[in-house]
């Protein structure tokens, strides 16, 4: 890859748009990332070299294009999952496919994923064959966002729908306090039948990071708001995650208090925002045996797989079509 | 004639060879009343059938060298109102499959036959690797006074993932193109039954209790698989190593006794027990 302005930046990795943006994908410096400076052809002829086989579907996390074809192919709830850096979006992501390996959650059944691959990929640090003394979750690299998928059912077979989940890294929501226009790349927020805040529990313990968390969060849903992402009437979950840490603490109650303190903020400053405000508490990856793995995630499964309101109709031009957030709408008309 | 295929999936060493030698020894010994029965050689190579059939007979594990490879092998059968069958089965290594998960691609001559519209999926009943957690483990190794093992962190790897998951997406692959062909039969054959029996569940229970993300997925996936779950001990027991100098496993020696091979052979559904192991076949090409 050059940096002399005369020679096109390319990435063999599709998902990348280095050459527009300046990031990687994957969040790396450019001079480690493996994909940087290959063409897309190179990847494919060295995957398939020595190879004769059939290409099976990737089981990786979706791309929006992908996102979108789903949200059109049936019954779907899209919830965009918002927080800080490790707020716990990718261990709550984590925690709900995992408990469904044990059996069925809140009465729903476990009926297939296109991400399968990529959920045991994000689950391996805190499983016991990682080896690892405590469990750990990586962090979702900053790039474009990508979609989890569940299909669940219960009842009738025909009565099953997808659960497409937003993930994204906590630093792009973040940006979005200091420069309202990143919003704009915010696709899964504005589709969103329910949005998920994440108020991280570790944090809030802290008696001085504490105030710093309870501002993030009210500017970032201001700037989701005033970037304009926020527009059909959305659900909005107010979660408490690391809830095992917050049982131990002596600070215990008074961070509860703060927590509802901050959700009835929430419900009142955005009132004509969300068509509810509804809170929670979670332990999505217990640290030790203090709470079961997934404690509270059932609850948040089915306020996330309720019914959603009637969305109002938005003008057709209210949105400029070069917004990327307008994007998914728009591949989810090209489909029909 | 008619002609059937039958594809026969799973992981590595989820008993599929042997089924095949215990159904090749039962119906060429017709020795016990089974839903389908005998009829010919016919044309084809019956040696890999022979072969296997023979180490069943002898009471010893298959050779994973031998039966290493993609071979199709083919029986003649005749129902009971006459009707000549053919079936048709792949005796394909449990690696193809494993490679479908771990490096997301199929062989072309593996992909051929799981086109074949009904399936058995074999699951060793002895060897489920469930899902386990850092947390529970390390709970368990406090409760046991034995060290943690911290600082010895292994990065992920696909053939890490718990057995149901595996087999899981095995079903997904079979129901998405390129191998998508509609609706099939399914047997859930869950292998080496004798070493399950002391659960005291039936195979359903059995597949709902140590399988339940897989058996989630078939109660959710009626329109595309129809499934029924079997209890299957095609050997009996223990079986003694090929290896030399192996040491002899009692169980195999006191099966080599019995008068009949065949009454080796245990097949249970629900609460109904028997020694046919055609009857899954019967079922599954009806």
């Amino acid at each position: 890859m050059s940096d002399s302005g005369s020679t096109a930046i390319v990435c063999s990795n599709p998902d990348c748009r280095v050459g527009d943006t300046g990031k990687c994908v994957e969040g790396l410096e450019t001079s480690k990332c493996p994909h940087y400076g290959r063409t897309p052809q190179a990847m494919v002829e060295s995957a398939n070299k020595g190879s004769d086989g059939i290409a099976m579907p990737s089981g990786g996390t979706l791309s929006i294009a992908e996102a979108a074809k789903l949200l059109r192919a049936g019954e779907a709830r899209l919830i965009a999952i918002i927080g800080p850096t490790d707020a716990g979006k990718t261990s709550l992501i984590a925690g709900l496919y995992d408990l469904f390996q044990n059996g069925s959650v809140a009465g729903f059944d476990f009926a297939g994923s296109l991400s399968l691959r990529e959920f045991e990929h994000i689950c391996h640090d805190a499983r016991a064959a990682s080896r690892r003394g405590t469990p750990h979750i990586n962090r979702t690299p900053r790039g474009e966002v990508k979609f989890y998928h569940l299909h669940v059912g219960s009842g009738e077979a025909h009565d099953d729908l997808a659960l497409v989940l937003g993930d994204r890294a906590g630093e792009e929501y973040r940006s979005a306090m200091d420069d309202v226009s990143v919003v704009a790349g915010f696709a899964e927020i504005v589709r969103a039948d329910a949005l998920t805040v994440l108020v991280d529990g570790e944090r809030l313990l802290d008696i001085g990071a504490r105030h710093n968390l309870r501002s993030e969060i009210i500017m970032i849903l201001r700037a989701l708001i005033e970037g304009g992402a926020i527009t059909s009437l959305p659900r909005i979950a107010v979660v408490l995650t690391k809830l095992d840490l917050v049982r131990q603490s002596p600070e215990q109650e008074r961070a509860l208090a703060d927590f509802a303190n901050l959700v009835e903020t929430i419900a009142q400053t955005y009132s004509g925002t969300f068509a509810e405000v509804a809170s929670f508490t979670i332990a999505a990856s217990p640290k030790n045996d203090i709470l079961p793995r997934g404690a509270g995630i059932p609850d948040l499964l089915t306020f996330w797989l309720s019914k959603t309101p009637p969305r109002p109709t938005a003008p057709a031009d209210r949105l400029p079509a070069s917004r990327v957030f307008a994007r998914l709408d728009a591949l989810e008309k090209a489909e029909v | 004639m008619g002609e059937h295929s039958i594809v026969i999936v799973g992981l590595p060493g989820s008993g599929k060879t042997t089924f095949l030698a215990a159904l090749w020894h039962l119906i060429t010994e017709h020795d016990m009343d089974t839903v389908l029965q005998f009829e010919k050689l016919g044309d084809g190579d019956s040696a890999h059938l022979n072969a296997i059939a023979a180490r069943w007979r002898d009471a010893k594990v298959q050779d994973r060298t031998a039966t290493s490879g993609n071979r199709l092998v083919s029986m003649n059968l005749v129902d009971t109102t006459g009707n000549s069958i053919r079936v048709t089965f792949p005796d394909t290594a449990g690696e193809a499959y494993g490679r479908m998960w771990e490096d997301r691609e199929c062989d072309v001559a593996v992909a051929e036959t799981l086109k074949a519209s009904n399936v058995m999926l074999f699951v060793h009943s002895n060897t489920i690797q469930p899902p386990m957690w850092v947390v529970d483990d390390v709970a368990l190794s406090r409760r046991m006074g034995v060290p943690v093992p911290e600082g010895q962190a292994v990065p992920w790897h696909p053939k890490l993932a718990p057995t149901q998951v595996q087999l899981v997406e095995l079903l997904q692959l079979l129901g998405s193109p390129p191998l998508d062909v509609g609706q099939r039969r399914i047997t859930v054959m869950l292998s080496a039954w004798d070493k399950a029996a002391p659960e005291e569940l039936s195979p359903a229970e059995f597949l709902a209790a140590k399988l339940p993300l897989l058996s989630q997925f078939l109660r959710r996936n009626t329109a595309r698989w129809t499934a029924r779950v079997y209890g299957l001990s095609a050997q009996g027991g223990d079986y003694d190593a090929i290896e030399t100098g192996a040491v002899a496993k009692p169980q195999a020696a006191e099966l080599r006794k019995l008068d009949r091979p065949s009454t080796r052979i245990r097949l249970v559904r629900d609460s109904v027990e028997s020694h046919d192991l055609t009857e899954p076949l019967g079922w599954i090409m009806a």
